[in-house]
């Protein structure tokens, strides 16, 4: 499933849509969106140096970590990044982002020098986005080719700025026409829910990370949580939601495990895990009440109470039981003004015997109780 | 002194036909002394009871999942444009004129639509009763109140050029009071002076009122001022709003308030996809988008209730082309699952077999 996610940023969006965007969300019982981000940005790499991507250079932009610790990170994937790639920018917010710093050359840094691009005050968002864009059109040229941009985190920059403000970044990124996919991560025990929300908001793809176990917050005396939670640390359960185009949403679910290497995926084992959210959605159903033909073909030759009565003629009341083994209700002839006692069997051993009120008459009568009424 | 006033039965008929004013189209009149027009989905109006009462105020909440607010939103507003109403749209995108092109035009629905059953024929309804011969035949809708849209083919320019359309962004100031004066000055052309002489109508369409993207967002406070002032141009006016929202951006107090100050309040709720679950518990799971939820319909001049016949609705595309809005059938139970959902009170009960006994 997390390989979904990393096609749908593959192949970016149509032309003269908005680019997919993918929130990675992670709880500090569960603090791993670094793994998926590195995950995604590693296969991302290397479908871009195949060919394979529909983008053809990557913009990094890094809050949380050095750059450096991405460029190794990558060595270690067998992706080698030196100075004259042309297939990836990193724009360093980690280093200085405030601007504390007085460097004699703000604009450059170390080796690789068109590679990683130093960014002082990060909380201009405008200048950040267009710091991002002129990464991405140094790769790809203004023309119609593509880059897709990775957000190492957005904590950081929610600190800066407001609410409003980075979800305009994250927007204006996602319509401009140059970028074919994002993705950020974001830590939601950091922020509150309507934070977390507007930004669920204004992505096509949530990807969250939840411990098997849920955290034992305020229980002293639960030692044995402890170790449960010490011991499954590295796993626990990976969520995706992807919003489609018709409207409705895809939910996946896999497991993940973090060891030395990475993360790793693998699918659900316990399928009780897998909560039915059909109970919430409907409250009420009613029945099909439309007819089938057969159906229709049965009611045409019911004979309602009323319909027999001018024809003069007696009839026999069909009241659908013929389905029944043993046919042992009576249809008595109308005609008889003895005593009628209708014996009716359930079919299941009981019987219900039953007298009419007015037996001395016959039976549906023409009379309208009504028809004295003087309104 | 009192006009002798004939009447056959003790009933009062609920619909009347004739607008009120002719020149006016797209309007009826609805019980009470309110006015009706229309919300541009056939279905919506009759669950509704009518369409959306003038000088009320419609919000529907969004699910960020799901895309169909925009729907109601488009049928409303080319239901407007087709009838001539004055048109304003307020959005938080940078080109609000952008989405006029997205409206749908009015499809010519020539299919028969086999659920309705022909009443002209006396003898394909069969009525077990006596009175029957009291039996009125309904006549059918009109054309010039509620149109059946065609989702896929845009707006004709007929339509759009020329009309007094009015679009505002919502990103272009910090604060609601740019919004605020373009409702106002809107709202003025409207007065209700009488209800019996209704000279023009309006309708606002307002989209994603709590967008995360409005640099007004965290301040809730303005928000909520600002619909309550809406509301309370509205009860002055013949006009009406609608206005979507996402409750999830908002406190949870700001957003029951807001769903409090909706005369009309809907909601949609995006579907899962390839549920295997829902898949067996509904009938015709494949062509839904989404469901549709009616928490509160509008009356205005009375205080009973209408009670819906259903509160949830699935939304879907019949023949790819027109909104339809259906109650959730449930799909035959089969006697190898035990359980059934849905069941809570109702009677069906807990169905073992297939052959269903009444």
């Amino acid at each position: 499933m997390a390989d979904s996610i990393f096609r749908k940023l593959r192949d970016g969006g149509e032309e003269g849509e908005l680019a997919p965007a993918l929130t990675i969300e992670e709880t500090v019982a569960s603090p791993f969106a670094l793994d998926v981000s590195c995950y995604l940005l590693a296969n991302l790499s290397s479908s871009i140096l195949a060919g394979k991507s529909k983008s053809e250079g990557l913009v990094l932009v890094t809050f949380s970590r050095s750059p450096s610790f991405y460029l190794q990170f990558l060595k270690q994937k067998g992706i080698f990044v030196s100075s004259s790639s042309k297939w990836i920018r990193v724009l360093d917010c980690y280093t200085d982002p405030l601007g504390w710093i007085d460097q004699p050359s703000p604009g450059v840094i170390t080796e690789g020098s068109s590679l990683i691009k130093l960014h002082k005050c990060v909380s201009d968002l405008k200048r950040l986005f267009s710091s991002i864009i002129e990464a991405g059109r140094e790769m790809v040229g203004d023309g119609k080719t593509r880059f897709s941009v990775a957000i190492d985190s957005v904590n950081e920059l929610l600190r800066h700025s407001s609410m409003p403000l980075v979800s305009g970044l994250l927007t204006d990124l996602r319509s401009h026409a140059q970028v074919s996919s994002l993705f950020w991560s974001l830590n939601t025990d950091l922020h509150q829910e309507k934070v977390t929300n507007a930004l669920e908001y204004i992505s096509t793809m949530k990807a969250n990370l939840e411990p098997f176990c849920p955290s034992s917050d305020g229980k002293r005396n639960a030692l044995e949580n402890l170790f449960l939670v010490h011991q499954d640390f590295g796993k626990g359960q990976f969520h995706i939601r992807f919003k489609l185009r018709k409207g409705r949403v895809r939910v996946m679910s896999e497991e993940y495990h973090v060891d030395q290497t990475g993360i790793n995926f693998s699918p659900i084992s316990s399928v009780e895990t897998i909560i039915a959210a059909t109970k919430s959605l409907i409250p009420k159903v009613h029945f099909n009440l439309q007819l089938s033909e057969k159906e229709r073909v049965e009611k045409e030759k019911v004979v309602l109470p009323f319909e027999h009565q001018d024809h003069g003629k007696s009839t026999e009341i069909y009241d659908g039981r013929r389905t029944l083994a043993d046919g042992k209700t009576e249809a008595t002839p109308l005609s008889s003004g003895e005593l009628q006692a209708d014996v009716v069997s359930s079919g299941k051993g009981g019987e219900i015997i039953y007298f009419r009120d007015s037996d001395d008459e016959h039976p549906d009568s023409d009379e309208d109780p009504d028809d004295d009424l003087d309104i | 002194m009192a006009a002798p006033n004939v009447r056959t039965s003790s009933f009062s008929r609920n619909i009347s036909v004739v607008s009120s004013s002719p020149q006016i189209p797209g309007l009826k009149c609805g019980p009470n002394g309110t006015t009706f027009i229309s919300t541009g989905i056939r279905d919506l109006d009759r669950i509704l009871g009518g369409g959306y009462p003038l000088g009320s105020l419609v919000m529907v909440m969004e699910d960020p999942e799901a895309p169909h607010h925009m729907d109601l939103l488009r049928t409303f507003m080319s239901q407007g444009l087709v009838n001539n109403h004055p048109l304003l749209y307020a959005s938080p995108s940078k080109d609000p004129r952008g989405f006029l092109g997205t409206l749908p035009n009015p499809g010519s629905s020539k299919e028969d639509k086999p659920t309705a059953p022909d009443l002209d024929q006396g003898e394909s309804l069969r009525i077990a009763w006596q009175y029957r011969k009291y039996m009125e035949n309904q006549k059918s809708s009109i054309d010039d109140y509620s149109n059946d849209f065609d989702m896929r083919k845009p707006l004709e320019r007929q339509f759009l050029a020329g009309r007094p359309i009015d679009c505002v962004s919502l990103l272009d100031s910090s604060d609601l009071s740019v919004a605020q004066d373009h409702c106002a000055t809107f709202l003025s052309k409207f007065p209700r002076l009488n209800s019996s002489n209704i000279a023009s109508i309006g309708r606002i369409a307002i989209q994603s009122f709590c967008s995360p993207l409005c640099e007004y967002s965290d301040k809730e406070s303005d928000m909520l001022s600002f619909i309550r002032l809406l509301k309370s141009m509205l009860m002055v006016s013949n006009a009406v709003a609608i206005v979507t929202f996402p409750p999830s951006m908002l406190s949870p107090s700001s957003s029951t308030r807001l769903q409090h100050m909706a005369d009309t309040l809907l909601s949609i709720k995006a579907i899962p996809d390839g549920d295997k679950e829902l898949e067996k518990l509904l009938t015709g799971y494949k062509d839904i988008n989404g469901f549709l939820n009616i928490h509160k319909v509008a009356r205005i001049n009375t205080q009973v209730p209408v009670i819906p016949e259903a509160k949830t609705f699935s939304m879907s595309l019949k023949k790819r082309r027109f909104l339809a809005l259906e109650c959730l059938n449930q799909a035959p139970v089969d006697g190898s699952s035990g359980t059934s959902y849905g069941t809570s009170g109702s009677c069906s009960g807990s169905s073992k077999s297939g052959a269903l006994d009444f």
